[in-house]
């Protein structure tokens, strides 16, 4: 049940980074960064509580949002999902972000939402964050400690818990530059178009040809983090991405998930549909259409 | 009508400026000096239980509480929220076995949400903080949340005079063998050649108006209570307030804000009787309550579900030979709006089609959901799901296009209406379906999307229905106006009908500028205070335009006709020898002869006497017309929809195309305001259709109570949509105006499930049809 009146919290309004990882360490568990906000207020409102909200509201440095060919993209903590729908190379290099950004939330949360946000918050429905982890990607995480760099594949460690330390603020996400080949999608399905995923599917393949040289395939709601599919990525490893093995890939989904009954849908649903999913998904990897065949 | 100038015009809005620059002052808005606030603590741990300590000390020590309020401190009078009871005779309420049945604070919560006690402070955040303090202990009792399990032997009774859990079925006394019937259904269907049956399942649909319930009171100097609310129902809220409070209607104000949306939620009291009671507790301070949206959500009333049984019967050539049927609602924990929408659902069923013999049972069962009550088409969207989809499986087994039978058989122009004994009087239902048809290409289409095989299948259905306008004679449809004429010759139109955003202040004022003969600037409507105006029995059934503005035009035409009779005394003319035209009073044939309406305006309120000699001049007094009107009908509005969707065969994920809503609507007063009614309508249709349903664990704890998991369409969602009238006047209505605010919602809803059904071959049989449902239908059929 929400409450109209949030608990008392004290805002702090940091003015650097550096500021900011002094709060941290002085605070560690008893504050929480703010950067969007769609995620926490929402929390804040209904039965989560904190002394301390850290604003990055006034932190300057956090907003960039560039591409290299050799160093690929880097995502700022304050980059929000409208900032990526307007980037063009994000559009060319990383259609699947792209894609995911586009059909995320409404327009006035997709100007206040961040990336990093979708991340930290660890939701096993999070959109861009499920594009990001089959982009593949790495976050630099900063503390009065020092930085260090994990890789997505080892940050999310359950539902809503993260590899992330109590005194760290995450500056920024890399995504490595796309290789010659690299094709990538996103796919949701909701239950209306405004919608968290029901379940939701990421790929980004690195095709010669017909033939796929590697893939990463993720999805999620079938599990209590986003997952990625191993099976799945060593069938098409090495192999040519035929209708007949798009056939076999989706037979094998199932095995591979588990998600449950939950208000979004029901475990049997998502059970019967992912294959589907996974099947489209790569078809609109290779060739821009995933509606049906 | 050519020479209307006012109605049928695109005019402004009277409520736009306000409500699209934030200007509009709703009740969460209202600020008063040394307002205090009320937080009601309720129940969500259980949605069955008795409260065995209410520990109130506490709260009651808190920083900035002023009281602190339980079941004991509070008038134990039981009440009834809705206020159907009201709008029948006294014999009638008799007859339906209404009762009263809920207190502003229980012992025994039956419904997740309900209100145990509450705190006053200061501020809203006091009040909150305080409320958290306050320790309830219950003992869990076990739950009944549908019809089947709350009429099982062994159940809890919820009240002594309702044995078996029944609220209400069909009174014996008005309705021989507890239904609604004509004919002898068992015999007719001996006539049968093909029979359609099925039970279906209707959902918890929700209003979803923008506006989550804002209340003030104050229990004033002169011991009058004010209460500051958006109740589609002004003047049936003062007297039930008067009722509960023990209180003269003198010593009760309601102060009507403006409204966020109805659509049925505001229908009768929702947190009136508590945030008064919070105010008579501290009297001489405001009190102020605000609902969150999920508090809204279980102490508003939804639509009533349940589960719906019917069967139809054919002869080979398509006539209709019988219809049986049986809607047993799952009621709620109260009484309110038990008899209403149990009957009004077989009222729709049986005024739609000429059935040799019809029989409806309806049945409203208490259960632990929290309570059900109007929502915009009253039992007309669950008749449609069910109906509609079983005519069509029908068509399927005769061979025959659902249109053509539609036009064939469904009832018209003195045929018994919604109401048997009350024929209907107009009926443009046959152009609604041509158009509708045309505009969709139906049988290219119908043809095109025959033997699909692909994964996306494309399939469109049709869905009709009739309406009414008002409620008589089943309600005592009454609304009074009265005209004040100002010594400037314009004119206040004062009466309680309120405008939840349905644009009812704007026709209103359309009617009375016309019946006047005034432009549109020189009227005003004032509404929004039970000390001025007369009796009303609010904005619901369709009724605001045909019953308000009814009242609006006689009491307009008394104006007039008193103009005419002092004109005709200042030109010494006979009256049927005048005419009017911009606001001057001419003498037919005698173009000298006129006197303006200004003229006699000012000289009956300013200039009436010569001061030399006392001696009076021309017509003393102010002119003020009067009008206490019941309507003569129902004028019924028809309806069609006609919907193209696209299924997708491995997800089960419907897509709406297009809708094509083509509806009788007697005469547009300002087509946009009933193009907007029929947008809003489709919208809340197709939800019904697809996605809207509020449902609960099985310890009865509601786990969809907000937007978060309650889905509605958005504008993302939405086909393309084409909304044609048709303007085929009514004899009764208003400048031929039939009632347009529920029609909307209701042929999208059958015309949706149709077309899921020419798509895939099945019929989903329980709303909302999701593609969870599609694929398991589709699966158990081996696609
Ligand atoms: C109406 C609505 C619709 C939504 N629709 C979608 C949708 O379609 N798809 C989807 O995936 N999500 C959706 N969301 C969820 C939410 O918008 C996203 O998860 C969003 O990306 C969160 O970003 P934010 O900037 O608002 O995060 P915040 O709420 O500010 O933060 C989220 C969490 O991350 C932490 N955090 C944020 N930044 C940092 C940082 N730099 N370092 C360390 N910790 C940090 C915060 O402390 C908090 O715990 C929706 C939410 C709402 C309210």
């Amino acid at each position: 049940m929400t409450s109209r009146v949030m608990r008392d919290f004290d805002l702090l309004l940091p003015e650097s980074v550096a500021e900011v990882l002094d709060l941290l360490a002085t605070h560690k568990n008893k504050a929480a960064i703010l950067a969007g906000g769609t995620d926490l207020l929402v929390a804040l409102k209904f039965n989560y509580s904190v002394d301390n909200v850290i604003s990055l509201a006034l932190v300057p440095g956090l907003n960039g949002l560039s591409f290299d060919p050799v160093q690929g993209l880097t995502i700022g903590a304050k980059v929000t999902i409208a900032d990526i729908l307007k980037s063009k190379v994000v559009k060319e290099h990383y259609p699947a972000l792209w894609q995911a950004a586009k059909v995320f939330a409404t327009p006035q949360l997709r100007n206040t939402a961040t990336v990093l946000g979708n991340i930290l918050r660890a939701s096993p429905a999070g959109d861009c964050s499920l594009a990001l982890y089959a982009c593949g990607g790495s976050l630099t995480l900063k503390s009065k400690r020092g930085s260090r760099q994990v890789n997505l594949d080892d940050f999310w460690i359950s539902y809503g818990l993260t590899a992330r330390r109590d005194d760290e603020l995450a500056m920024a996400l890399q995504v490595p530059a796309p290789v010659r080949g690299q094709k990538s999608a996103f796919r949701r399905m909701t239950r209306t178009k405004e919608d968290l995923s029901k379940i939701n599917a990421a790929v980004s393949l690195q095709m010669e040809g017909d033939v796929c040289m590697s893939a990463r395939v993720a999805m999620g709601c079938v599990g209590p983090t986003l997952l990625r599919l191993p099976k799945i990525e060593k069938m098409m490893k090495g192999s040519a991405v035929t209708d007949g093995l798009l056939q076999k890939i989706s037979d094998q989904v199932a095995a591979e998930i588990s998600p449950i009954d939950d208000k979004r849908s029901s475990a049997e649903y998502r059970n019967k549909v992912a294959g589907v999913l996974v099947k489209r998904v790569i078809a609109l990897a290779l060739n821009g259409k995933g509606n049906d065949q | 009508m050519n020479d209307l100038t006012i109605v049928g015009k695109r005019v402004e809005r009277v409520d736009v400026r306000a409500k699209v620059t934030g200007g509009a002052l709703y009740a969460a808005d209202v600020q008063m000096a040394g307002m205090l606030y009320g937080k009601i603590v309720r129940c969500y741990d259980y949605a069955h239980a008795r409260v065995i300590k209410l520990d109130l000390s506490k709260a009651a020590k808190c920083k900035g509480v002023v009281r602190v309020l339980g079941p004991n401190d509070v008038t134990k009078k039981e009440y009834n929220a809705s206020v159907l009871d009201m709008m029948v005779s006294a014999d009638m309420r008799g007859v339906l076995g209404d009762i009263d049945d809920q207190n502003i604070f229980t012992d025994h919560v039956k419904h997740y949400g309900d209100a145990i006690a509450a705190v006053i402070a200061t501020s809203e955040e006091a009040a909150e903080r305080a409320a958290e303090k306050i320790i309830v202990t219950c003992e869990e009792l076990p739950v009944y949340m549908t019809a089947e399990a709350s009429k099982h032997p062994d159940a809890m009774q919820f009240r002594p005079e309702k044995p078996g859990n029944l609220a209400f079925q069909l009174p014996e006394m008005a309705f021989p063998n507890n239904t609604y019937a004509w004919g002898e259904v068992d015999d007719s269907f001996k006539e049968a050649d093909i029979i359609v049956e099925d039970v279906f399942y209707v959902s918890k649909q929700k209003q979803c108006q923008m506006e989550p319930g804002a209340y003030i009171a104050l229990y004033d100097d002169q011991e009058r209570l004010n209460c500051w609310t958006s109740t589609q129902m002004p003047k049936l809220v003062q007297k039930k307030l008067a009722n509960l409070f023990e209180l003269p209607m003198t010593r009760v104000r309601i102060n009507a804000t403006v409204i966020g949306g109805g659509f049925g939620a505001r229908l009768g009291m929702v947190l009136e009787p508590e945030t008064c009671a919070l105010a008579m507790a501290v009297p001489g301070r405001p009190v102020k309550v605000l609902s969150t949206r999920e508090e809204d959500w279980v102490t508003s009333p939804s639509r009533h579900p349940g589960k719906y049984w019917m069967k139809m019967g054919f002869k080979k050539d398509g006539t209709p030979v019988a219809c049986d049927a049986k809607f047993e609602n799952y009621k709620g924990a109260y009484y309110v709006d038990a008899s209403g929408t149990a009957f009004t659902t077989g009222a729709w069923l049986g005024g739609m089609y000429k059935f040799e013999s019809l029989r409806y049972r309806g049945e409203s069962y208490y259960t632990n959901q929290s309570i059900c009550g109007a929502f915009r088409g009253y039992g007309n969207p669950q008749t449609n799901f069910v109906m509609e989809q079983l005519v069509d499986r029908a068509c399927d087994k005769l061979g025959m296009d659902p249109i053509a039978w539609r036009k064939k058989w469904h009832k018209t122009v003195g045929d018994d209406g919604w109401c048997m004994g009350v024929p209907y009087n107009s009926c443009a239902l046959d152009e609604c379906l041509d158009r509708a048809a045309e505009a969709i290409g139906w049988t290219e289409k119908r043809e095109k999307y025959k033997n699909q095989t692909g994964v996306k299948r494309r399939g469109i259905g049709v869905a009709v229905m009739n309406h009414t306008s008002g409620a008589m004679p089943m309600l005592l449809e009454h609304t009074v106006c009265d005209v004040l004429l100002h010594q400037d010759a314009t004119a206040t139109i004062n009466l309680a009908c309120s405008d939840m955003g349905q644009g009812s202040h704007t026709t209103l004022r359309q009617v009375a500028a016309e019946s006047l003969g005034f432009p549109y600037e020189d009227v005003y409507i004032a509404t929004g205070n039970t000390d001025a105006a007369g009796f009303d029995i609010g904005a619901h059934a369709s009724r605001t335009l045909y019953v308000g503005g009814g009242a609006v035009k006689q009491a307009c035409e008394d104006v007039k006709r008193q103009l005419f009779e002092r004109a005709a005394l200042e030109l010494d003319e006979d009256v049927n020898n005048l005419y009017m035209e911009d606001k001057i009073i001419h003498v037919k044939g005698a173009s000298n002869k006129s006197i303006s309406v200004l003229t006699i305006a000012d000289q009956g309120v300013n200039n009436f006497m010569n001061p030399e000699n006392g001696e009076l001049i021309g017509q003393p007094g102010q002119i003020k017309g009067y009008a206490s009107f019941f309507p003569p009908h129902n004028a019924p509005p028809f309806g069609a929809s006609i919907a193209e969707v696209e299924v997708d065969m491995e997800t089960g994920e419907v897509t709406v195309i297009e809708l094509v809503n083509a509806h009788d609507v007697g005469r547009a007063i300002h087509p946009g305001i009933v193009e907007g009614q029929l947008d809003g309508g489709a919208q809340q249709g197709l939800g019904m259709a697809l996605t809207e349903e509020t449902y609960y664990d099985d310890k009865g704890i509601c786990l969809n109570n907000s937007f978060t998991d309650y889905k509605m369409l958005g504008p993302s969602d939405m086909p393309k949509m084409t909304n044609i009238l048709v303007e085929n006047s009514d004899p009764t209505g208003p400048f031929g105006a039939k009632g347009v605010g529920e029609a909307g919602i209701v042929p999208p809803v059958g015309a949706t499930a149709n077309a899921i059904f020419n798509a895939i071959g099945i019929q989903i049989l329980e709303a909302p049809i999701t593609p969870e449902k599609i694929l398991k239908a589709l699966e158990k059929k081996g696609r």
